[in-house]
């Protein structure tokens, strides 16, 4: 933290006290250490590593916001970037109509710190290169369908230093880490099938060291998926199998995880439900009128957000105002309370920040992001479930997603689904997908698996935001049974 | 950019190692974003990188820092050299570009005027925007961004490019709430120069299609002849480039291309290219790729027969063919990818999208497209999104009112093979995604599209 306490980062706040307009400005100081590494077939597809360093300064003028960043941390940089913000500001404001409401906090001091038992950072190259290699080597061993198998790893290390002119000083080093590998099999007639482990599309993150690494595994699984692309191959479609479309539907845990992300997560981010995030990713339709009123899920659904989980990708001691991470319910007993909010959003209702503003990198401006958004476990096993469970359909690891500019409407396909038949599992169902609207998706939840069945996922790169911004976030949930669900099968025309 | 060009071969001496590549890259990018009517996040944004790969034998590591500066290069060549010791062989590996590598004509992608623009400038400019669309009675929201994107690769083995480009983007859109559904209009332009923007005919465009989509009927799930805008035309045609055009996708045996080269696998209206050294204004890309290579007109699609596929160099040498220059262009050291960066669909003959609408007897028409995701089966191009900021029914030959936002789910190659209709302009079509931002389309018209879910119009209390 030394290092991070030598900065000159009050030079700036020193340019920007002296401007009589300045209401409110924090200067972001962002160190961040990558490495990126991926084997394709064989032979290793990206050995990176990356750094970079710089500055963000976000100030509040007459009116208004202004941002500018600068890779230059000396002074000179620093009060450069601080002017050019002011300068934004400035211009801003004249065409601003209803000036910033901004409420002023107690100052913020303190430091967070990943806790770690292995720093991935001084682990052997290739010794981490030969973790991914060895299960991409199994995998394609299995020869004829299996035509591609990708292991990859991924550390990113963010030291980070915010001061305000209310006198918040944090010093925060973030480390995260995922690892994950898919395998293709194809057969004579070119169709693809794919399987994940543990999760698809950059696969499941952590914030801890190496020796998670060693709690995934990639090895023990390579012969299950390898089996099951080959066995997708020859499976039957999903198909609802009646005439209204539905079917009971048991979903992974991974899978909640994301249906929690896009469906739950999104759509209480209080940016977009105020109408600033149209130009990316749209509005929201939990409003304002209907907190404390909706129901948004069965009883059983309990949805919260918390900044303190532990390993979670969404944990910090601070976000990028000051504001210490928290723990509060979004969903209680099934109805919307409250959303993830920042201090100016939050305000405009009247309410306190939930404390989840941050920012990709230096070179971004502050947004509200997810923190780690979970749903409480309630009781029993996965096969509990399954056996409690007449007719039905289990479905497993993501594929694709997709939800409307509200977040009411969406489609996810999954690269595997079991069929279920009176309590057991019969027959293996390929390219399944489901479909729903949130309210009606989330009141039909009539079963949640308990705690031993519940895990902390974490997604490495939630977008949002324009210029888009990537963030780490985190999601628990246990599987879980939605009744009456639309399905089918994204293969063939139907 | 002369200055990055002599930095990178500056670090390449300094350096002294036998075989190296150094990309730099600077973007200075001033960024006016508003929403409910006001400039809320108004940025000055400056993102230099400089990214690195050092080859030792077969054996290749990258680095990349953000500081453009001769000794941190150097250190990140370095640390590329060290990494590279502990690399595997990659198989195919030849060495980096050369000088022998072929060059052309720089196609026109600056403007002085988009360079010089500064926040006070992009203020005036949306002041009107802004004005506009509160005097019409709707909420505003968009974006107003100039860019300048310099961008320098050298190697070892002489290759020495650079380009300086500017982008102007503008997206606005007219909204009857400012977050909570209900009307959208949309509309938007890309081109180098910022003069060349018409703020005020897209903010129109905006404003009438959020008027004309007030009070929406619902319209229930089903088979449709759909006319889509050009900027929801552009999602689709993007992710069937991502899906299907890049040799990893080929050579993974998941791309709709994999083993139909000369096979005809949608309409033979459909002609497909990646053009990224298009002259006109339309044009943006970059003239030469991430590893030096001058990038290649490629007809991807011809007549509805594939007839190409994206490589890089390793890729290309594997494949014993040459790259086509489609390395993309590092993103803050993300992967090395290969893939498209200037899609161009070509052109119909229809004269406007209202002779298209003409052509239908009973369908729908869609002014743009949200959240679209093409990995639901690839290898047929199934895709599902919705419909966004202007739904319409279309019923004999006129467009007769607005409707909910619709879900589809479909596979956009045989959407394609149905299409017997195009318009002869297309409009570029600004991107988050791209790399050159904008892929340049026509409004297009398929026949039986499947649409399979609506969103609810309004959001709907339920109660306790």
């Amino acid at each position: 933290m030394h290092a991070l306490e030598a900065l000159p980062l009050d030079a700036a706040l020193d340019e920007l006290r002296q401007a009589p307009d300045v209401r409110y400005a924090e200067v972001r100081f962002v160190e961040e250490r990558t490495e990126h590494l991926r084997v394709r077939d064989g032979r290793p597809e990206q050995v990176a590593s990356g750094g970079s360093r710089g500055v963000g300064v976000r100030v509040l003028g007459a009116k208004t916001w202004g941002f500018a960043c600068s890779n230059d941390a000396t002074e000179a940089g620093l009060r450069q970037a601080a002017r050019r913000a002011l300068a934004v500001a400035r211009a801003s404001s004249r065409i601003t109509a209803n000036a910033v409401v901004f409420p002023a906090r107690p100052a913020s001091r303190g430091t967070y710190e990943t806790p770690l038992a292995i720093d991935p950072f001084t682990v052997p190259l290739e010794e981490k290169i030969a973790e991914i290699d060895r299960a991409v080597r199994a995998l394609l061993a299995r020869g004829k369908p299996i035509q591609s198998a990708e292991a990859w790893m991924e550390w990113t290390r963010f030291t980070k230093r915010l001061v305000s002119t209310e006198g918040t000083d944090t010093c925060q080093t973030f480390t995260y880490g995922g690892c994950g590998m898919h395998v293709i099999a194809v057969d004579d007639a070119g169709e693809a099938q794919r399987r994940s482990y543990p999760t698809s599309q950059g696969g499941d993150g952590f914030q801890g060291g190496y020796e998670e690494v060693k709690k995934v595994d990639l090895l023990a699984h390579t012969d299950r998926i390898a089996d099951e692309a080959i066995a997708l191959l020859g499976a039957a479609p999903c198909s609802a199998g009646s005439s209204s479309g539905k079917r009971d539907v048991i979903l992974d845990s991974s899978q909640v995880g994301l249906q929690i992300h896009e469906s739950c997560g999104h759509p209480t981010e209080l940016d977009r439900a105020l109408g600033s995030e149209i130009t990316l990713a749209g509005g929201s339709f939990l409003q304002p009128e209907l907190l404390g009123k909706l129901r948004y899920g069965s009883p059983i659904v309990n949805l919260t957000a918390d900044a303190t989980s532990p390993g979670g990708m969404g944990t910090f001691g601070w976000d990028d105002e000051g504001v210490p991470g928290g723990h509060s319910p979004l969903v209680q007993d099934g109805l919307f309370v409250d959303y993830l909010s920042s201090r100016e959003t939050a305000a405009a209702l009247g309410r306190e920040s939930t404390g989840t503003m941050r920012a990709d990198g230096y070179a971004r401006t502050p947004i509200i992001r997810m923190v780690n958004v979970s749903l409480a476990p309630g009781k029993g096993t996965l096969e509990d479930l399954v056996a409690d469970t007449k007719d039905g359909i289990y479905i497993e690891c993501n594929k694709s997603w997709s939800i409307d500019d509200l977040r009411q409407n969406f489609q996810f396909s999954c690269e595997l689904a079991w069929e279920i038949k009176n309590g057991k599992r019969t027959r293996l169902l390929k390219d399944p997908f489901y479909t729903g609207i949130t309210t009606d998706f989330w009141r039909s939840c009539d079963a949640i698996c308990g705690p031993e069945e519940w895990k902390l996922w974490g997604i490495a790169n939630c977008g949002k935001g324009d210029p888009m911004q990537m963030m780490q976030v985190g999601h628990g949930a246990a599987p879980a049974r939605f009744r009456q669900v639309t399905v089918g099968s994204s293969g063939g025309r139907s | 950019m002369k200055e990055l060009l002599g930095l990178c071969q500056d670090a390449l001496r300094e350096a002294g190692e036998a075989e190296v590549e150094v990309v730099l890259s600077t973007k200075q990018r001033g960024f006016a974003r508003f929403a409910k009517g006001e400039l809320g996040q108004h940025m000055q944004l400056e993102e230099p990188s400089a990214v690195v790969r050092v080859a030792d034998g077969r054996r290749i590591a990258e680095a990349t820092t953000s500081r453009i500066e001769r000794e941190a290069i150097v250190l990140a060549i370095r640390e590329a050299r060290a990494a590279a010791r502990f690399v595997p062989e990659t198989e195919g590996f030849v060495g980096f570009a050369g000088a022998d590598e072929p060059t052309g004509e720089d196609p026109p992608r600056f403007a002085r005027s988009t360079a010089e623009a500064t926040a006070e400038e992009r203020v005036d400019r949306l002041a009107p925007v802004l004005e506009r669309v509160a005097k019409a009675g709707f909420f505003s929201a968009g974006v107003l961004e100039t860019r300048t994107s310099a961008v320098a690769v050298a190697t070892t083995r002489g290759v020495a490019r650079s380009h300086v480009s500017t982008t102007a983007t503008f997206k606005v859109w007219a909204l009857e709430t400012p977050g909570a559904g209900g009307a959208a209009g949309y509309a938007g332009a890309v081109h180098r120069d910022v003069e060349a923007l018409d703020l005020a005919a897209e903010t129109e465009r905006a404003i009438a299609i959020c008027r004309d989509s007030r009070d929406p009927g619902s319209l229930d799930a089903g088979t449709y002849d759909v006319v889509m805008e050009p900027a929801a035309a552009a999602e689709l045609v993007e992710w069937l480039a991502t899906i299907a055009s890049a040799a990893p996708e080929v050579e993974q045996g998941t791309s709709p291309f994999a083993g139909r080269m000369g096979e005809r696998i949608t309409g033979d209206g459909v002609t497909l290219v990646e053009d990224p050294l298009e002259a006109s204004p339309q044009g943006l890309a970059v003239p030469f790729d991430r590893e030096g290579v001058w990038r290649t007109r490629v007809p991807l699609l011809e007549r509805g027969v594939v007839r190409g596929v994206l490589y890089d160099r390793l890729y290309a040498g594997r494949s014993g063919t040459r790259s086509t220059g489609s390395s993309l262009m590092p993103d803050g050291g993300s992967a090395t990818s290969v893939g498209a960066c200037a899609v161009h669909m070509a052109p119909g003959t229809a004269a406007s999208v209202d002779e298209l609408i003409k052509g239908v007897d009973r369908g729908v028409y869609v002014c743009r497209l949200h959240y679209v995701n093409g990995l639901l089966e690839p290898r047929r191009a199934v895709m599902t999104g919705l419909t966004r900021d202007g739904c319409f029914l279309i019923e004999k030959g006129k467009i007769s009112r607005a409707v909910g936002n619709l879900r589809f789910t479909d596979s956009f190659l045989e959407g394609l093979a149905r299409c017997d209709g195009m318009t002869r302009e297309r409009k570029a079509i600004p991107t988050w995604w791209s790399e050159a931002g904008a892929s340049v389309v026509p409004a297009i018209r398929m026949r039986g599209f499947r649409f399979n879910g609506k969103s609810q119009e309004r959001p709907q209390p339920a109660g306790k």
